[in-house]
């Protein structure tokens, strides 16, 4: 007859493999429902997958198939057609910077905030909005009207948003 | 009244003949009604989880997807793939720490 402590160990083998073979299942059924959802990037297909969209990518990008080997034949009443991919660039009036017209809505994501790693770009407007709502007193330091020349001055040349130059606000 | 009124006896006996819970039982339950087991689970779990088991594992599971593509895989393909590696590859100072609160939870529940 094996001693009581013989028995304790037997026994606490066994509900350790039990416990252990719980995890392994988990383990597994987690690995299968990753790979049957197509969750992981890292098999060979999804590589296919994301080289041939990033070749479709470059093709709609590349300038010489603006609406010539177009397949959406659009002609409006003018006879025209257009470019599959807006083309047009223009200043975006948040940062400033030139975009793309079709680049634009993915860009106004990063740029406003709402993509990822988007939080911490802080312009002009935001601070200045901030300081307008949360604070009193003006802002003696910052005054971002009183040194910018062009776009913040009417065609009459009186500058806009004066309350951080001389402590009173002046209705342009 | 209903047809079921009338059946014939549940035969008893069947089940409960000659079948005492065995020791393992026993403990089993004591573990599962104390919240005992779950927690000796989680602990297991996580302490897996911290020294890489767990990924060592999934990798396993994830070249043996790529292998067989994933469209031909079942749950148990991976647990018979993961069952001996992962019984052997577990570290001693895990399996001496549960051992260990195993053994202490026996000796507690005074058997």
């Amino acid at each position: 007859m094996s001693g009581p402590n013989e028995d304790n160990t037997q026994l606490s083998s066994h509900f350790l493999g039990d416990l252990l073979d719980s995890i392994i299942v988990d383990v597994a059924s987690e690995c299968h429902r990753i790979a049957k959802l197509g969750l992981d990037h890292n098999l060979e297909e999804e590589e296919k997958e994301l080289r041939l969209s990033a070749q479709a990518r470059a093709r709609v990008a590349d300038p010489s198939n603006s609406g010539e080997t177009n397949n959406k034949y659009v002609v409006d009443i003018f006879g025209r057609t257009h470019p599959s991919v807006a083309s047009e660039i223009f200043e975006c009036m948040n940062c400033g910077k030139s975009i793309v017209a079709g680049r634009f809505a993915p860009h106004l994501e990063n740029c406003m905030g709402k993509g990822r790693k988007a939080r911490r770009k802080v312009t002009r407007s935001s601070t200045a909005a901030q300081n307008r709502y949360s604070r009193g007193s003006p802002v003696s330091t910052y005054s971002p009207y009183s040194n910018s020349t062009s776009t913040n001055r009417l065609s009459n040349g009186t500058p806009v948003g004066e309350e951080y130059s001389n402590g009173t606000y002046e209705e342009p | 009244m209903k047809h079921s009124v009338n059946r014939p006896p549940t035969p008893d006996g069947v089940v409960d003949q000659g079948k005492e819970p065995t020791l393992q039982e026993i403990i089993n339950i004591k573990l599962i009604e104390s919240g005992e087991k779950e927690r000796l689970m989680e602990l297991l779990r996580e302490r897996l989880i911290e020294c890489g088991w767990k990924d060592e594992m999934k990798a396993l599971c994830r070249a043996y997807i790529k292998k067989k593509g994933r469209n031909n895989v079942t749950v148990d393909d991976l647990v018979h793939l993961i069952t001996p590696k992962g019984r052997a590859s577990i570290p001693d100072s895990i399996k001496a720490e549960l051992l260990q609160r195993i053994r202490s939870f026996l000796v507690s529940t005074a058997l």
